[in-house]
């Protein structure tokens, strides 16, 4: 047989896996400053115009830029996994739809208002009187966190499923506040929620941290650093009680989920922290750092605490080790970079409460210059605790995803998924260089150049040829 | 009130293929304009018209797409299962197109700009074509991806989003005063309006042969009045911008688009595939359609004075400016 009649009789699982985890995670690189920015953008009209600050508005403005180029890429991503739901997962939805498009129906609706409010705070900045434009602009963050709701039901659901009454495999009944809100949402859409901000505030803060390590310390720099590295700091304490929240709610909700990403091989009390490490095929851990009863204590304060062991649970309804290792791996990265946060932000805020300005030294700068990276790498690594730790289940202990997966060869979803890969690098190509481009621009106009249009989606004042 | 449901969903795919219909086609013309000539000022008309209203126009496919799963879960189970390879070229034509258009403004360099606008261009025609082909291979009841039905179907799209798409470029061009754009797309939208005769035209026949009971249903039963409202529309817009009476030529053109899905939809109920699959045997739960309806007058209340807010800004100029 050749290779091409071999992938043709494959399973699509293995490459629709990879797919959609390589489009979530590109999605949700996005999503931060998509719902979080807005927020930002607004903080610092609202500056602008109430202390008739010209800087702030400046900032704004080029905030408001960044932020529609942002949308612009999450939108043509977003659209992109909701035909992976059908394309890679056709029996989940024709299985649950009922149930997980609710989230995602209420999420189209916020979608929409933010497309339009989007469109028209941005072409909005010179025409709209100040006070009009701002108040417009606030539709936007309370739509954006409506549609994060929205998307968290669906995962919340995949999760914790509820509300829901089965006939064999199919489903006849909906309750549809219980599916929405099923047990898993409350810690999931917090926690995720302050993720975003946080990581909006960092990333944002974290460009003029750069500014400042290459020596600009002008009233606009200490300006846009300030506002949102304050705002991020204010969240990243709270971050690490939410976070530990989550924690302990899966040991309830989805024990199996725990035990891997707390590395428990034996349900046992005194359980052991084990802190970075892998699991081998028997359940002994190499490398890591163990810390005895620490594990048993975080869960339940006490030594005696009891946690539960991978395997407690049959071999065909847990993760794998090497699925194990990954989300241990995950959880470890996330909460070592929250905790490293966390300490950043206790640093800035206290030296604010102090002397009204963030502290002079250049590793608090250098931090705070990875401060930005590092939240999306806690994003990701958070997201694949989640998914990975729901293994090998699509809908937890309802469907495996190995029934839910197309019928479609291997070999499509393959190729399709190459074709992705080849659009997707292209796209942070172009974003990525429309951002340095974005900059070098404004670099140049605060030495003095006149200010010019914006690249994206420009209407040139006149459309005449030559002018356009 | 299964078939309120089924009527938000065509009504999402009737937003889409007009709304989004509109923009296809002014990608369309961009293609068309080639290199030469006139092309620069027809781009930058073109780039004008679309700029803030784009992304919106894409939401009506994702709502569409929401309405089915979560309204029709297995309509859209048995879709994608059975459809993949047209949904997955129409999807990686999408992202081609909505990329390639934010990103065109970028390219500074004429070469790579130029490679933009063709890239722009291209998926502008194959998107339309390939999602209109998933109603053709729908239709036709037996979800082949490349049938006589489905490359009908695609071809009709294509058709009528160039013809709604010169439509509104031609009131572009009035809007901002630009006499020789003007009888440029008065003269596409006379050439669109005869291709989509010619292609509607076709599909029938194309219909008549793999479709026998549909084709009777569209020109005999419940896709009639919707039928007759599109052969009448689609020549009198044609009339309406040759005579440069500029009164209803869009509405009118949006109308012939959308009754053209019409005629499909209804000639074609209660069946979501023809002789598979019913609405009543695709509907989900109850609560499930009680809260999709909820979402939809919730749509009309707030999205509709939204948009027409953006729409009127737009207008006014509002929104002219170049941040
Ligand atoms: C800035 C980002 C960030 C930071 C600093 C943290 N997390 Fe997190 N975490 C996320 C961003 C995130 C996330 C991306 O937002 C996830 C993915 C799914 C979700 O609901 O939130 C997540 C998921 C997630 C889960 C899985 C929940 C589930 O499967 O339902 C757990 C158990 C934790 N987190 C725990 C923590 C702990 C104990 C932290 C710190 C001490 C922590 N997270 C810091
Ligand atoms: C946005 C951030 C998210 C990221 C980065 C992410 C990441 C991942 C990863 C890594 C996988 C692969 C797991 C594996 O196969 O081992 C996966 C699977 C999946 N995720 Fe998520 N996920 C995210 C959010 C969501 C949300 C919000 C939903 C649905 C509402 C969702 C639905 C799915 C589905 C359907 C699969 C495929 C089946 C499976 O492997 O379980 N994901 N995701
Ligand atoms: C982690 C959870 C997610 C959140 C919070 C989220 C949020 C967002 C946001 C804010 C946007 C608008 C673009 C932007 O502002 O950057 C967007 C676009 C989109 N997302 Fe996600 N997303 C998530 C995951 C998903 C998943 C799993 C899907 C799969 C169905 C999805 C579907 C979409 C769609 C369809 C759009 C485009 C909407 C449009 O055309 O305007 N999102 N998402």
């Amino acid at each position: 047989m050749t290779d091409a009649v071999w992938l043709a009789s494959e399973s699509a699982l293995l490459p629709s896996r990879i797919q959609m985890a390589f489009t979530l995670a590109y999605h949700v690189l996005l999503v931060p400053l998509g719902v979080a920015l807005p927020t930002l953008t607004l903080l610092m009209e609202g500056i602008g115009i109430f202390k008739k600050d010209e800087t702030a508005i400046k900032i704004a403005r080029r905030w408001s830029v960044v932020m529609a180029v942002q949308f612009a890429v999450g939108a043509v991503t977003g659209t992109i996994l909701s035909f992976e739901f059908g394309i890679l997962w056709p029996r989940m939805m024709g299985r649950f739809g009922a149930a997980i498009g609710l989230g995602f129906a209420i999420e189209g609706l916020a979608f929409f208002m933010e497309a339009i409010f989007i469109g028209i705070y941005l072409y909005g900045w010179n025409r709209l009187k100040p006070k009009v434009h701002f108040a417009l602009g606030l539709v936007l963050p309370p739509v954006g966190l409506v549609g994060a709701f929205g998307v968290l039901a669906a995962n919340a659901f995949m999760n914790t499923p509820g509300g829901i009454t089965m006939e064999g495999d199919r489903l006849t009944n909906v309750d549809v506040i219980r599916a929405l809100f099923t047990d898993a949402l409350g810690y999931e859409f917090w926690h995720f929620v302050i993720s975003i901000y946080m990581t909006a505030g960092f990333m944002v803060a974290s460009i003029y941290a750069v500014a400042w390590l290459r020596g600009r310390r002008d009233h606009y720099q200490r300006l846009a650093f300030a506002v949102p590295f304050t705002f991020a700091a204010l969240l990243a304490p709270i971050q690490l009680v939410v976070g530990d929240v989550s924690a302990r709610a899966l040991t309830d909700n989805q024990p199996a989920k725990f035990a891997a990403l707390s590395l428990t091989w034996e349900t046992r009390d005194h359980n052991p922290e084990v802190v970075l490490g892998l699991m081998g095929n028997a359940g002994q851990i190499y490398f890591g750092i163990v810390v005895p009863t620490v594990d048993s204590l975080l869960v339940g304060y006490s030594p005696a605490t009891v946690v539960k062991g991978l395997n407690s649970f049959p071999e065909d309804t847990r993760p794998t080790i090497a699925e194990a290792n990954i989300v241990h791996t995950a959880f470890d990265v996330m909460v070592g970079l929250g905790t490293i946060g966390a300490l950043l932000a206790l640093w800035h805020l206290w030296s604010m409460a102090r002397r009204r300005r963030p502290p002079d030294n250049k590793w608090f700068y250098r931090l705070a210059a990875l401060a930005g990276v590092g939240s999306y790498v806690a994003v990701e690594a958070g997201w694949v605790t989640t998914e990975v730790g729901r293994q090998p289940w699509i809908v937890y202990n309802l469907m495996r995803v190995s029934d839910a997966v197309t019928s479609a060869p291997a070999g499509f979803v393959w190729t399709m998924l190459g074709t992705l890969v080849v659009i997707y690098a292209l796209i942070a190509f172009f974003f990525i260089s429309l951002l340095l481009r974005l900059a070098q621009r404004w670099r140049k106009e605060d030495e003095g150049a006149p200010e010019v249009g914006v690249p994206y989606g420009p209407r040139p004042k006149a459309f005449e040829a030559g002018s356009a | 009130m299964p078939e309120l449901v089924a009527f938000v969903l065509l009504l999402a795919i009737t937003a889409y293929s007009t709304a989004g219909g509109v923009d296809f086609g002014a990608g369309i013309w961009d293609l068309l304009a080639g290199a030469s000539g006139k092309s620069k000022e027809a781009r930058a008309l073109i780039d004008h018209a679309m700029a803030p209203v784009w992304e919106v126009n894409n939401v009506w496919l994702v709502l569409g797409i929401v309405v089915c799963w979560t309204g029709f879960p297995l309509l859209f189970q048995e879709a994608f299962l059975g459809l993949y390879p047209l949904f997955a070229l129409a999807l990686i034509g999408l992202i081609l197109r909505g990329a390639f258009f934010a990103f065109r403004h970028i390219a500074e360099e004429p070469r790579q700009h130029r490679a933009a606008d063709l890239v722009f261009g291209i998926s502008s025609v194959l998107t339309p074509f390939f999602f209109a082909a998933t109603l053709g291979a729908i239709a036709s009841g037996n979800l082949a991806s490349f049938s006589p039905m489905s490359i009908a179907f695609g071809l009709v799209s294509v058709a009528a989003t160039a013809f709604s798409g010169a439509t509104f470029l031609v009131g572009d061009a009035r809007r901002y005063g630009a006499p020789e754009m003007l009888d440029y797309f008065r003269r596409r939208t006379i050439a669109a309006a005869a291709a989509l005769i010619v292609t509607g035209t076709a599909a029938l026949a194309v219909i008549a042969a793999q479709a026998p009971d549909l084709l009777k249903a569209m020109l005999a039963g419940k896709g009639l009045p919707f039928a007759l409202v599109t052969m009448v529309l689609t020549p009198a817009v044609a009339f309406l911008v040759w005579r440069r009476i500029y009164v209803w030529y869009r509405v009118l053109a949006v109308g012939a688009v959308g009754s053209l899905v019409f005629a499909w939809a209804f000639a074609q109920s209660p069946y979501l595939i023809p002789g598979k699959l019913t609405i009543d045997q695709a509907i989900a739960p109850q609560p499930t359609q009680i809260l999709l309806l909820i979402v939809t007058v919730v749509l009309v209340l707030v999205i509709v004075p939204s948009m027409a807010l953006l729409y009127y800004l737009d207008q006014k100029g509002a929104l002219e400016s170049t941040y």
